[in-house]
């Protein structure tokens, strides 16, 4: 007696793309939320770049300032001024050492 | 027909829609999408700083100082309140109490006005800034500016000129390296958020600032301290009606002090008559008397027409030519003086005999040479340089009385130079008061000492300088010099063209000279417009020569060698 085996098609394995398409999708969506999230709290930096900006100016200024203050007080006409009520004068004689 | 009627209704709005839409949509788009800009982005000014002028060892001539503008919100202030404020506002903002009803009329005034916004005063310090913020007033504000700060006073008015309120330099350094001090602005792009604050992730564009350029100067700062204040002293001990002094290095041309007075306050320049700004040492031009022997003695040297002890043959008496008569200053004449002795005793008939030997032609050539009739090209603004006139127009009188220095016109700056040239060994330098210039990135630019020409020889040379060391030691000036030291110099006393004459009672006192004579460090011209207690250079201009001389020699540690 001849047994027929009933020939049965190979069905491809549709679980093994399915599963990529999903990690794949769920990746995707995960750096969808991130990017939202960073973006959102990024978002509010520019309150914190502006205090920053006015901070800056200001140090900035204070340097001018002290800069100033700095050349005044070592400028020729000061140094002369102050050294005269500290009772400097010119002197009367120079000695030449050889 | 209704049913067309209706048709024709509907196509002539559609079209009228569509021709609003291409409207606004296109021949419109740039204009809308301007006014979106502006409602989303940001541009914010960064403001170039102008550069600093620095004194050769790099401390602050001139920098720019952070400084801020009032302003007023005139709708914003309670009509009641505005004399009250305006007064609370000129009492912080004035140095003198007595012009208070002024400057509050004036911020009454501005304060009226149907504006939303009016500019009160500009640059007012941070201390005065600080006082009004205090007081809270409502409806007034700042504007962050920046102004010029002199730490060494306005003395340098001359050499620095000033910045006017549009930043713009005028007049001496401010005004002949504008380009490299003013920098560029920049400005910063950003989108903003409806509290106008950056928006992080959206659109930046930044185009940075260029700051201005440093210019470091040949400028010695105790150099020009010393000379100021001996000038100043000069000045009111002479009662002259203005003076100059210049100093410069032989070697380089290099400039290491310049002061003129009266001078002027660089941040209220406004205050002062326009005729205050240019520097006399660039720009004034006079007649230089006696001091201008040197050079044509160099000159008939160099020729060999003559020699030092060539002796003159028509020095006995006063000379007569083309229906005048030239005399020497004391009238006292020396008959077989020599050539050497015409610049001890700076008899004029000598300098008319060497003139007739070195001939016009050779004079005028030596007087191009030296640099007179064109500019010294020093960097200031506001050079001048007298014409000379041309050789065809010379008569022999004209050569007679330009062989002692009247007749013809010079500048300082050009005197200086051509000294320069006696004391260097024969070699006419380019001037400078620059000496590099600084970008932001530390990138420096030298400027190079810069030799024009060769004048005389440097045997001409040594042999005048001889002559103007026998003048110091043995002329007017003998009483002055000072002990120890070598040092060359001329006295002039040239009196001054009015309406067609000279005027024997006023004069231009100068005395120029270097030291020391053997290595000279330093050149200097000291010239005093019309003194009172003496029109003689001897008697004015040498004095303040002498005493800043004295004073630089201490400086540069030269010790005295005789």
């Amino acid at each position: 007696m001849t047994i027929i085996k009933k020939f049965e098609t190979v069905e491809p394995n549709k679980g093994f793309g399915k599963k990529y398409i999903t990690v794949a999708g769920a990746f995707l969506f995960i750096l969808m939320l991130a990017q939202v999230w960073a973006s959102n709290n990024v978002i509010t930096y520019g309150e914190k770049l502006e205090r920053l900006s006015v901070l800056s100016r200001s140090l900035n200024l204070e340097n001018q300032l002290l800069e100033q203050e700095i050349a005044k007080n070592e400028s020729l006409v000061n140094i002369a001024s102050q050294s005269a009520k500290l009772g400097f004068s010119e002197p009367e004689s120079i000695q030449y050492i050889r | 027909m209704r049913i067309f009627l209706i048709k024709a209704f509907f196509i002539f709005f559609l079209s009228a829609i569509i021709i609003r839409l291409f409207y606004w949509q296109v021949i419109k788009a740039e204009y809308l999408q301007s006014q979106a800009e502006k409602q989303y982005f940001r541009d914010v000014e960064i403001e170039a700083v102008r550069g600093s002028i620095l004194f050769s060892d790099g401390s602050v001539l001139a920098s720019s100082n952070p400084s801020f503008d009032l302003y007023g919100l005139p709708k914003e202030i309670d009509p009641d309140q505005k004399i009250k404020v305006s007064y609370t506002l000129a009492k912080i903002l004035l140095e003198k109490p007595e012009d208070i009803d002024a400057l509050a009329g004036e911020l009454v005034n501005k304060l009226e006005q149907d504006l939303y916004w009016v500019p009160l005063k500009k640059k007012i310090s941070i201390d005065q800034k600080k006082e009004i913020e205090k007081l809270n007033i409502e409806g007034i504000g700042f504007n962050q500016a920046s102004s010029r700060f002199y730490p060494e006073g306005s003395s340098s008015a001359h050499l620095l000129g000033f910045v006017n309120s549009d930043g713009k330099g005028n007049f001496g350094l401010e005004g002949a390296y504008d380009g490299e001090l003013r920098g560029i602005a920049g400005t910063v792009r950003s989108e903003k958020d409806a509290m106008g604050l950056p928006i992080m992730i959206g659109n930046f564009f930044t185009n940075e600032a260029r700051d201005g350029k440093d210019l470091v100067l040949n400028i010695d700062r105790t150099a020009q301290f010393i000379v100021e204040n001996s000038l100043k002293k000069g000045m009111e001990k002479f009662g002259a009606k203005s003076g100059s002094v210049i100093v410069m290095d032989p070697k380089t041309g290099g400039i290491l002090a310049l002061v003129a007075y009266p001078a002027y306050d660089q941040l209220k320049y406004f205050d002062y008559p326009k005729e205050f700004y240019r520097d006399p040492v660039v720009a004034d031009q006079y007649e230089p008397g006696s001091t201008f022997k040197v050079l044509v003695m160099s000159a008939a040297l160099n020729e060999d027409a003559v020699s030092p002890d060539t002796k003159c043959d028509a020095c006995s008496g006063p000379v007569s030519l083309g229906g005048f008569v030239i005399r020497t200053w004391n009238n006292k004449y020396q008959p077989g003086i020599t050539m050497k002795e015409v610049i001890i005793h700076s008899d004029n008939t000598g300098m008319v005999f060497m003139a007739k030997k070195l001939g016009l032609d050779k004079f005028y050539s030596y007087i191009q040479s030296f640099g007179f009739g064109g500019p010294a090209d020093i960097d200031l603004q506001d050079e001048s340089s007298p014409e000379i006139r041309p050789k065809v127009e010379w008569r022999e009188i004209d050569m007679a009385t330009a062989s002692f220095g009247q007749g013809i016109a010079v500048t300082p700056i050009q005197m200086v130079r051509a000294v320069s040239a006696i004391a260097n060994g024969g070699n006419l330098m380019e001037p400078h008061i620059v000496a590099k210039i600084k970008d932001e990135n530390g990138r420096v630019f030298e400027i190079k000492p810069k030799v024009i020409r060769k004048v005389i020889k440097d045997t001409t040379a040594a042999e005048v300088k001889e002559m103007m060391v026998a003048a110091v030691e043995e002329g007017e000036a003998k009483y002055l010099k000072l002990a120890g030291f070598k040092i060359a110099g001329k006295t002039g006393t040239a009196q001054i063209p009015v309406a067609g004459h000279y005027d024997k009672d006023k004069t231009i006192a100068s005395f120029v000279g270097f030291a020391p004579a053997d290595n000279p460090k330093f050149v200097m011209l000291v010239r005093y417009d019309e003194p009172s207690s003496s029109i003689f250079g001897a008697e004015t201009a040498a004095p303040t020569f002498f005493e800043i001389a004295r004073q630089l020699l201490l400086y540069y540690k030269i010790a005295p060698t005789e």
